[in-house]
């Protein structure tokens, strides 16, 4: 097959899908900050970005952006359809309409599992089925949603999509490291306990949160254990920055995993859960890749620099602070999901002027 | 000629710088160029027009593109303007571990 190297979204169209992401990013923020007590006013937008947290972060932002990565991978105009469905439906969340956002979320996900049967045709491997699983999960999740289920239920769906997303390309990438056969078949069994406690969650809620839970933390061993940030962490740049950001991760999962068995059990520590797992490990894999995946995506180039562990360390730090800060003084939660904010923004900020950087060098 | 860890069709002058451009190409996450990474299948060349036919350990990879690029630039920056650089994406046979050049094993096993 010869590269055929189309725009993938033209003129216009990439600038709008940027502009929604961001709008994503920001009314999510704005809901977590909301919970963690802020107040943002009694509008419209605020109202409905606070009442759909989750929804906007995981799958409005998160899964537009997957699914941008899919599509451009998988070069097939109709595969943009889920970036595009998934971030009007966010957008649509917003401005009050939730039935149409809901069920364009769920078209956005249905065409993300045709992209990923694709990617299976394409190249058929243990990591394409984990990614086509993930791809599953989001659609379930998003199904759940339009059908109006009880929040609780719908989590570890959108948890388990950009869980699996992850270890598929994990996977696939130690396969460099030429483990026993073992290790992947290891890595199958904890992926089976994580979808199973997504689909028990509703009957069985202890055994499936901590079936969960402790396919989470499984995970983080495994990943500790196997994953080639291993390695790459003794090389240098932008390789080490990405393995620094996938192991730090890595014990953030750890942590969420357990706290997330301790829920399952009726324990505190539901921050912990969501958030140890949601930025801690999800958010710090985002930042680990964004410099390589941007370009990709965005046909833009930008400048890796030193610069970059700035918010890689807030949002850790952020963490710190709002978790086990939080034992400390319980005002600390607050503070620290501010300081998460912040470390987004700046991971924002620190995005664009690279790319900028990268301009003024070229025309210098 | 420099023996080469691909199939090579061209002049033999060509072979060695052929190499040394293919392998400043970088995977961006590893630091091992595509040549150790084991990502490079062949390289024909003929009457104005080179053909590299290159492989991935993953089809669901947006960075494929960017990989693409930088081997069409250093490609166009080694060979004669006007030349026609063609990068073909090949998933048969599949990319296995085995094809990892020494230098690449020995780095991912520490």
């Amino acid at each position: 097959m010869t590269i055929v190297r189309k725009p993938t979204a033209e003129g216009i169209a990439r600038p709008v899908l940027a502009a929604l992401i961001g709008i994503a990013l920001l009314a999510a923020v704005a809901g977590g900050l909301q919970r963690t007590g802020m107040s943002l006013g009694t509008s419209s937008p605020a109202g409905a970005a606070l009442a759909q947290h989750a929804a906007l972060m995981l799958s409005g932002l998160l899964g537009t952006v997957i699914a941008v990565e899919r599509a451009v991978a998988v070069k097939r105009r109709w595969a943009f359809v889920a970036p595009w469905a998934s971030a009007l439906g966010s957008a649509a969340l917003l401005v009050g309409l939730p039935a149409a956002g809901a069920w364009a979320g769920a078209l956005a996900a249905a065409v993300f599992v045709g992209a990923s049967v694709i990617v299976l045709a394409r190249q058929v491997a243990l990591h394409s089925v984990v990614l086509l699983l993930g791809a599953v999960a989001w659609l379930v999740g998003n199904l759940l949603f339009a059908l109006g289920v009880h929040a609780p239920l719908i989590l570890p769906w959108w948890f388990a999509f950009i869980v699996l997303t992850i270890a598929a390309e994990r996977l696939e990438m130690a396969r460099l490291m030429r483990h026993h056969p073992a290790v992947q078949v290891a890595l199958m069994a904890i992926l089976v306990a994580v979808l199973a406690g997504a689909a028990g969650t509703g009957r069985w809620p202890t055994l499936a949160g901590a079936l969960f839970g402790g396919g989470l933390s499984a995970l983080a061993l495994w990943l500790l254990a196997f994953d080639v940030a291993r390695r790459t962490v003794r090389s240098h740049g932008l390789s080490r920055y990405m393995a620094i950001s996938l192991l730090a991760g890595y014990v953030w999962l750890a942590v969420a995993g357990l706290a997330w068995v301790g829920t399952a059990f009726g324990c505190p520590g539901r921050d912990w859960a969501l958030h140890a797992l949601g930025l801690g490990f999800i958010f710090s894999m985002v930042m680990g890749h964004a410099p390589v995946i941007l370009p990709a995506v965005a046909r833009t180039r930008l400048v890796f620099g030193i610069w970059f562990y700035a918010p890689l360390l807030l949002l850790h730090a952020s963490l710190l602070v709002r978790l086990p800060g939080s034992l400390i003084d319980p005002s600390w939660r607050a503070l620290g999901a501010m300081l998460n904010a912040a470390a987004m923004g700046l991971f924002v900020l620190t995005l664009l002027a690279s790319v900028l950087a990268r301009r003024d060098a070229k025309r210098g | 000629m420099t023996s080469l860890p691909f199939a090579f069709d061209g002049p033999p002058e060509l072979s060695g710088p052929m190499l040394s451009a293919l392998s400043r190409v970088v995977d961006p996450e590893l630091s091992l160029s595509i040549v150790d990474v084991g990502l490079v299948y062949g390289v024909s060349v003929t009457e104005g027009e080179v053909r590299v036919r290159v492989t991935m350990t993953s089809a669901a990879c947006p960075v494929i593109d960017v990989i693409v690029e930088d081997i069409e630039l250093e490609l166009d920056r080694l060979l004669p303007a006007g030349t026609g650089i063609v990068v073909e994406l090949c998933w048969e046979p599949p990319w296995t571990p085995q094809m990892m050049s020494e230098r690449a094993r020995r780095f991912m096993q520490g």
